[in-house]
């Protein structure tokens, strides 16, 4: 890398001159103080401004440079996981407005799918710390959430960006509250061609002489082909407060998502016509009602997910014809039922209990399969399954400062005996001045394969165990905001967990994968964050936010054979070390925003062994925006010019796949008066 | 990170007179490689085609053919046939155009077929212009489930067996570059050989559960080729999966893994009931036998995610030598 700039250097002066007394405190990371409800939790909440700060971004960019989760990215609008703590992205649960949203049929979620104009409220919680909310988060959770907006009348606005790439943002929302009734409408549409540049250093063009001898070489400068893309969203709620303690809710999201899969860096078929895409859309609608009186509530939800995915690669034959090597179709439904309740005797006391129930069937077929000559020919899978989870939780805060929480999960699905899932999670104050909170949880966790796992033809294994976790962890965090005046607090974590019956997919000697329990994981490591904001004169406010993450995640199993090599090494594509850093400096109607992010090399091989044909080295990618609010009598513009990949980084995070180097884009924003 | 000239080196150079072994890489990360060993000095290069050319060799290395002493490479999900200098492993030229190529035959030295998948069509390619002169469509055969695989050359027909979610081996003339029969010999047709006596042996791996080339026992089967017929089949369980059918330089007896190395002789009258060489918790992939020193090499995917090992062996069974090489090593090739 030609920039190695290291931000966090950038932290101390502004610790050290930090004066305002008036700023308005964002809401920290770590809390000096949980509610009942969440002691011992390991939770980082995102606030507005980082979830909105680029409206064109998915949740995938706003995790990437906000947490020290690792992303795992494909390129550019494509498929982007999330992982915690060392784990897989099919260890990361994701719930919508309470409802999971990872696939059936995966197990996992593309958060380039999730764009961050959709989500009000977004919080991590780690290890142990999921528990609470649901089974299955080896790694933990991530809860996205919508809310009301905040004040009465009408609220509406309108974005629009263009951008390199040919690529075009649509962003709007209309809004309306009053005393009892509120309604949102909020819509995205994004498209563009996505054919950036790139120098291809995985191949050579020949120069050939006219008797076809080489006499020269060099490395294409290619564009990203087969690279478009265009997804519309469309989210509406509703919201009906009776003001006797009822509130009622509706949301509904659709997303209809056309997506191009880029060629491989390696692909010498550039120049043959072909089509490679994946469509989707999706339905999910949540319904929910929550009553609430001064010392208990209820609440209740029932939600449902439709949705269509196709997958299709054709390819020119050299005659024209495009020959079909994939038609997959897969239509998925999901119906989500859940209810739950608190009861607080004494303000010191809280007893929860909750019940899901999910139901998931999936259709999957893949029509080249089908359109053959045989019969007898299974074409996919078309399986049903339901899940139950019964969860019972006692949070008991003897003392002022300390409290401890018991979670006892227990979760079915199909015809399998129950699992139990505890989770034991405390805290206690250590300092008040400096809101110093030690914590610390251990827990037992399982995941359920998933239904391609378990049925996908070919290859699929039925005979697949759970995989199990235990893990625990023990952190302190601090707010020193009263004493110094300004927001400073941050936190740090030590973590330790064992996955058990790891599933991953391996090729068979009839062509095709099955996935197997094979691994068995320790990863351990710590986590540290740091707020920081204040203003060092007048009008002019700086905010920022940093993490850093050591997640060793490694193979811990027998080895396979006298060669195997992987025992004691760190997982392919897990970083060890990972780290991001968010500034955001305001003057008067102006904003600057710095973001920063970086992964440790990953190695490719489970090995551990770097190659030349396997190398994801180190990479920094730093991101800059400016922003302008003008203010006028009727209405607000917000004109706001972002680059990403500031110093054009050559760079990859997934071997063979190109990812753009600096690009740009334009916004305004219309926000009428009412 | 400056990556233009990381781990290029020119100067690379071997006899030749080795081993050659192509690792398939992990499918969709292009990080298929070409090992090289030399028997005599007991010492392996690594990445040579990277280390020579200054770039990928690409993704899902299926096979490698040696031809007037060049190195023709198969990549399949990169759509590209290398040749190469089998010294200095550099590029001397490539063939680009195709569906999904498996494997390429040398007719002779201005006409080769490329066999692919996804494609019912078997290209036929002027090696010398590295170009695509023309197919050859194979009767019957959907585009949708297509796949022609390896070949055989004996007088003037290619016997080719078509894998992937077919049953039969097709017969070509190579005067009129066209199918002129073909037989069912079973699910998925995976690997072949001809003995001292002329008659080609088939090896089936049984398809699976749902399959359209239907789910069925392994069969090795005899052919004769005057008559184009199968005249003897051995059954294996129907849960074994036999692959890499490869004989001895003598042409009297077959190999194939099935777990194991097995080894029987071409006038056996049943299946082998002990393996010649038994695993030992690997995960044999890749067979070969050196016919020049007569010698057998076995690779292990270990867990396909690592660099494989290859084992090499004496015709005896008996262990001489293991070597590291790249991931998922499958296809070995040995040259004099």
């Amino acid at each position: 890398m030609k920039y190695k700039i290291y931000p966090i250097l950038l932290l101390v002066p502004f610790i050290l001159n930090g004066q305002n007394r008036h700023y308005n405190l964002k809401e920290v990371t770590f809390e000096e103080r949980r509610p009942l409800k969440e002691i011992g939790v390991v939770k980082v909440k995102f606030d507005s401004l980082m979830l909105k700060e680029n409206i064109a971004l998915s949740m995938a960019d706003i995790l990437a440079y906000n947490s020290s989760l690792f992303v795992k990215n494909y390129g550019r609008a494509t498929l982007s996981t999330v992982s915690f703590r060392g784990t897989s992205s099919s260890h990361t649960q994701v719930l919508w407005n309470g409802i999971p949203i990872n696939s059936p049929m995966l197990g996992m979620t593309d958060f380039s799918q999730i764009p961050s104009y959709l989500i009000d409220d977004a919080s991590l919680l780690y290890g142990s710390s999921s528990v609470g909310e649901t089974g299955g988060g080896l790694g933990g959770l991530v809860s996205l959430g919508t809310k009301e907006q905040e004040d009465d009348g009408f609220d509406v606005g309108y974005i629009q960006g263009a951008g390199s790439f040919r690529t075009f943002d649509e962003f709007l929302r209309i809004g309306y509250k009053n005393d009892k009734f509120s309604t949102r409408t909020r819509v995205v549409y994004s498209s563009s061609a996505n054919d950036y540049s790139y120098t291809n250093y995985d191949k050579k063009v020949n120069i050939y002489d006219e008797n076809k001898n080489i006499i020269g070489q060099y490395h294409p400068k290619e564009k990203n082909r087969s690279g478009a893309f265009y997804d519309f969203h469309i989210l509406q709620e509703l919201w009906y407060d009776n003001h006797k303690g009822d509130l009622f809710s509706l949301k509904a999201w659709y997303m209809n998502s056309d997506r191009e899969l880029p060629l491989l860096t390696t692909d010498y078929g550039s120049d043959i016509a072909f089509e490679n895409k994946q469509r989707e859309h999706t339905l999910r609608i949540v319904s929910s009602w929550n009553h609430r009186k001064s010392n208990w509530q209820i609440n209740a939800n029932i939600g449902y997910v439709n949705s269509w995915l196709g997958y299709d690669y054709k390819r020119d034959n050299g005659s024209g014809e495009m020959i079909i090597m994939t038609c997959s179709r897969n239509k998925i439904n999901s119906y989500f039922l859940h209810a739950g309740g608190e009861y607080s005797p004494v303000h010191q006391l809280l007893f929860s209990v909750n019940a899901d129930v999910r139901r998931h069937n999936v259709n999957n077929t893949d029509k080249t399969l089908s359109s053959s000559n045989n019969v007898n020919v299974i074409d996919g899978y078309d399986r049903g399954r339901t899940e139950s989870s019964f969860s019972e939780s006692v949070k008991w805060q003897p003392i002022d400062r300390f409290g401890i929480s018991g979670v006892l999960r227990e979760e079915i699905y199909g015809n399998k005996k129950p699992i139990l899932i505890p989770a034991i999670t405390l805290d206690g104050v250590l300092c008040k001045r400096l809101g110093l909170v030690t914590r610390a949880s251990v827990s037992k966790n399982y995941r359920f394969p998933s239904l391609n796992d378990l049925y996908f033809f070919p290859g699929g294994n039925p005979d697949l165990k759970s995989e199990k976790g235990i893990t625990y962890d023990v952190g302190v965090s601090y707010n020193l905001s009263k004493l110094t005046g300004f927001k400073l607090s941050g936190g740090l974590n030590w973590f330790e967990s064992w996955i058990d019956d790891w599933i991953l997919w391996l090729p068979t000697t009839k062509g095709f994968f099955s996935p197997e329990n094979v691994k068995k994981v320790h990863s351990y490591g710590i986590e540290t964050n740091l707020a920081l904001g204040f203003a060092f004169y007048k009008n002019l406010f700086l905010d920022m936010n940093g993490s850093y993450s050591w997640t060793p995640s490694i193979n811990d199993g027998e080895p396979t054979s006298p060669a195997d090599k992987s025992v004691g090494k760190q997982l392919p594509y897990i970083p060890e070390h990972s780290s991001s850093i968010t500034g955001r400096l305001t003057w008067r109607q102006w904003a600057f925003q710095y973001k920063w992010c970086y992964y440790s090399r990953r190695y490719t091989m489970s090995s551990g062994d770097v190659t030349l044909s396997g190398r994801l080295p180190v990479y920094y990618m730093n991101n800059v925006s400016l922003e302008r609010k003008l203010t006028f009598k009727k209405l607000d513009l917000n004109l706001k010019l972002a680059v990403n990949n500031l110093f054009n980084e050559d760079y990859v995070s997934i071997l063979s796949h190109p990812m753009p180097g600096i690009n740009f884009e334009f916004f305004i924003g219309i926000l009428p008066k009412f | 990170m400056k990556w233009e000239s990381i781990g290029l080196e020119p100067s690379l150079a071997v006899d030749g007179n080795g081993v050659y072994i192509l690792n398939e890489g992990n499918f969709q990360y292009g990080n298929a490689s070409l090992s090289y060993y030399d028997p005599a000095t007991k010492t392996v290069e690594n990445e040579v085609f990277y280390r020579a050319n200054g770039m990928k060799l690409g993704d899902v290395a299926q096979s490698m053919t040696i031809h007037n002493n060049a190195g023709w490479i198969v990549v399949n999900n990169s759509h590209v046939v290398f040749k190469i200098d089998l010294k200095t492993f550099r590029e001397i030229g490539r063939i680009e155009g195709f569906t999904s190529p498996r494997y390429i035959h040398f007719v002779n030295d201005s006409k080769a077929y490329v066999t692919q998948i996804w494609d019912n069509r078997i290209a036929i390619v002027n090696p010398e212009r590295y170009e695509i002169t023309g197919y050859i469509e194979i009767p019957g055969m959907k585009q949708s489930t297509a796949s022609t695989e390896q070949m055989l050359q004996v007088g003037d027909y290619v016997y080719c067996v078509c894998w992937s979610h077919q049953r039969q081996v097709i017969k070509i003339d190579t005067g009129s570059d066209a199918v002129v029969e073909s037989i069912e010999v079973g699910a998925q047709p995976q690997s072949m050989a001809v003995d001292c006596n002329g008659c080609l042996w088939v090896l089936t791996d049984g398809g699976y559960k749902g399959s359209p080339s239907g789910y069925e026992q392994p069969k090795l089967n005899k052919i004769d080729l005057s008559l184009f017929e199968v005249v003897k089949t051995f059954e294996f369980p129907i849960t074994d999966s036999p692959s890499e059918l490869t004989v001895s330089s003598d042409g009297k007896c077959l190999y194939w893994l099935n777990k194991d190395v097995w080894k029987m002789s071409v006038t056996d009258e049943k299946l082998p009931s002990t393996p010649f060489i038994r695993n030992i918790g690997t995960i044999f992939y890749g067979l070969s036998l050196d016919s020049f020193r007569n010698e057998i090499y076995v690779a292990d995917a270990i867990d396909y995610q690592q660099q494989g090992m290859v084992y090499r062996y004496s015709s005896q069974g008996d262990m001489i030598d293991s070597f590291y090489v790249g991931i998922i090593p499958g296809f070995i090739v040995a040259n004099n």
